[in-house]
């Protein structure tokens, strides 16, 4: 083996040598005019195929990243690594975050356009897989995993509290109206908005639709390719519902409130479960016909598990197929950051913006569930913590809920209540998204 | 002075979405809630009013679709299974020895016990 190298190795330091020693000799053939003439010819057939040989390797210099690299490449290649790093390292998020740092990877390579290389090029691999991405197949897919996962009873027990999943949809809609003033137009406008519904898939869906770089606006202009920055946005603030949220409720929530303990919610029969996804799909989707493709595939997968003669396929949907499609969408979302379409003040807007949304729909939750406290009597109070559920982020925001409850009563548990709007959040913004869609598509 | 027109004129639309928005989704969850609050129990008891009649004894419950099953078809599928269950000893592995123990004991890295125990 080390003789192998060896050789290799001399023979390619000649390869680099003899080029410099054939121009030192091409130089001295000048210089003596009196060689023969057939000699010469030789030499300078030689010289040309030695510069051939350089003209390739700077050709393929050229092709290399290393000539191609950008800072923003870079950096972007950088931040990819980091997420990596945090998802195996700190085990946040590791199914989000892996594929998607990878995929930051894959979209930061530095290549030559018109190879049918790069993610936004026709014909390449990975523009076929972005496919599912830019025609907002994949969401619903992940919608119908969902479904098959979701348990709605607890839901089902106490309905009314369906109705802080749609207060926290306030955050949808401040956000929208934020982007318009800070000067994005309305479609855009609208896809930022859904980060507030704190649903990666959803936020995927109606960028997908809205602001994904092919649709013209009323004035002839081409709407902006928001697809990467929204879902980065939608999933590392997803990602950092444990860090937003404890904050805001501590801030609005006092001490007494937070103490409330609710009554253990009812045994919800079986038909009931089976009659949830069938009738709640009619409803919203009646009302909202332009989330068909969410809600749909929402309550046929939970119609898939609750059935109780499908386990095979519930059992599909909320393994494998989910499994792939978020490998699929993980890394195409990420290879779509692509720096010179990623790096731009509006991601940096949206950023900020998805921040301020998050906030806001915590905040909605929280004072709304104060105020249905107002209206509620004896032990049917409710605990306002789980107001924060109601940004949907399943099941990150009922968990963050059910440990804050903890701190201030180690005997409170809230995880079962505040599961109820958190499903309820999915389903109101899924509902947001279509009716966003159905002003703007 | 040309864009500023167009540019009230979107965050007007704006409020128009931001109300009409709020509106639906409320509505929206407010109706599936009131659903599964009264409509879905009153639907349960109509149900149980339609399915449920005057409870039968035993022996009202009429034999017309077992009539082709007689004792005599009970005995034969009982004795087959019965047969079939006592059969099952002669399908039992026949090595009957003591299987050998392996004790837990792993010195990793002494000489001895690897030649003693190949894996």
């Amino acid at each position: 083996m080390k003789k192998i190298l060896l050789i290799f190795s001399v023979l390619s330091l000649l390869i680099f040598i003899r080029p410099a020693l054939g121009l030192n000799s091409n130089k001295s053939a000048e210089n003596i005019t009196t060689s023969v003439s057939v000699e010469q010819n030789n030499q300078i057939e030689e010289v040309n195929s030695y510069n051939g040989a350089f003209e390739g390797i700077k050709q393929f210099y050229n092709y290399t990243g290393f000539a191609n690299a950008t800072s923003g490449n870079l950096i972007m290649i950088i931040i990819g690594i980091i997420f990596i790093f945090l998802g195996i390292k700190y085990d946040y998020e590791p199914l989000l975050l892996i594929p998607i740092g990878i995929g930051v990877i894959l979209g930061n390579i530095p290549f030559v356009a018109g190879n049918q290389t790069g993610i936004y090029e026709t014909g390449s691999v990975l523009n076929y897989l972005y496919f599912g991405v830019v025609k907002g197949i994949y969401p619903p897919l992940i919608f119908l995993g969902i479904g098959a996962m979701t348990d709605f009873s607890s839901l089902i027990a106490n309905p009314k509290l369906m109705l802080l999943g749609a207060a926290a949809q306030i955050g949808v809609f401040a956000t929208f109206l934020g982007a318009l003033y800070l000067g994005f137009n309305l479609p855009e406008a609208g896809a930022i908005g859904i980060i507030g519904g704190a649903d990666g898939p959803t936020a995927i869906f109606l960028s997908s639709k809205l602001a994904n770089g092919i649709n013209i606006l009323p004035d002839g202009t081409t709407v902006k390719n928001l697809i990467g920055p929204i879902a980065i946005a939608a999933y590392s603030y997803m990602a950092l519902v444990p860090v937003i949220q404890p904050p805001i409720m501590r801030l609005l929530i006092s001490k007494k409130d937070r103490k409330i303990r609710m009554k253990p919610p009812r045994a919800v029969s079986q038909k009931e479960k089976m009659i949830f996804p069938v009738a709640a799909l009619i409803l919203t989707t009646f009302i909202s016909p332009s989330s068909l493709p969410l809600l749909g595939m929402l309550f046929f997968g939970n119609l898939l598990k609750e059935s109780g003669r499908t386990e095979r396929l519930a059992d599909t949907a909320r393994t494998k197929l989910i499994d792939i499609v978020t490998i699929l969408l993980g890394v195409t979302v990420g290879a779509s950051t692509q720096a010179d379409i990623f790096i731009t003040k509006d991601s940096l807007l949206i950023f900020g913006l998805g921040a301020i949304s998050f906030v806001i729909a915590t905040m909605g939750g929280l004072l709304f569930a104060k105020l249905m406290n107002l209206f509620l009597k004896g032990d049917n109070k409710i605990n306002p913590l789980i107001g924060a559920a109601g940004v949907s982020a399943v099941p990150d925001s009922a968990r963050v809920v059910h440990t804050e409850g903890l701190k201030s009563d180690p005997h409170n548990y809230l995880l079962m209540h505040a599961m109820a709007p958190n499903v309820s959040g999915v389903i109101g913004s899924a509902i947001a998204a279509g009716i966003i869609l159905s002003f703007l598509g | 002075m040309m864009f500023l027109p167009l540019f009230t004129d979107q965050i007007s639309e704006g409020y128009v979405i931001l109300i009409t928005g709020l509106i639906i989704v409320f509505s929206a969850l407010i109706l599936l809630s009131l659903f599964f609050k009264y409509a879905l129990p009153i639907m349960l008891y109509i149900y149980k009013v339609i399915t449920r009649r005057k409870d039968k004894k035993i022996t009202e419950i009429s034999l017309k679709s077992d009539r082709n099953f007689t004792g005599e078809i009970a005995a034969a599928i009982g004795a087959a299974v019965h047969m079939y269950m006592n059969e099952q000893h002669d399908h039992e592995s026949a090595i009957l020895t003591i299987k050998q123990v392996k004790k837990t004991y792993s010195p990793w890295s002494s000489k001895i016990y690897g030649t003693h125990n190949r894996l």
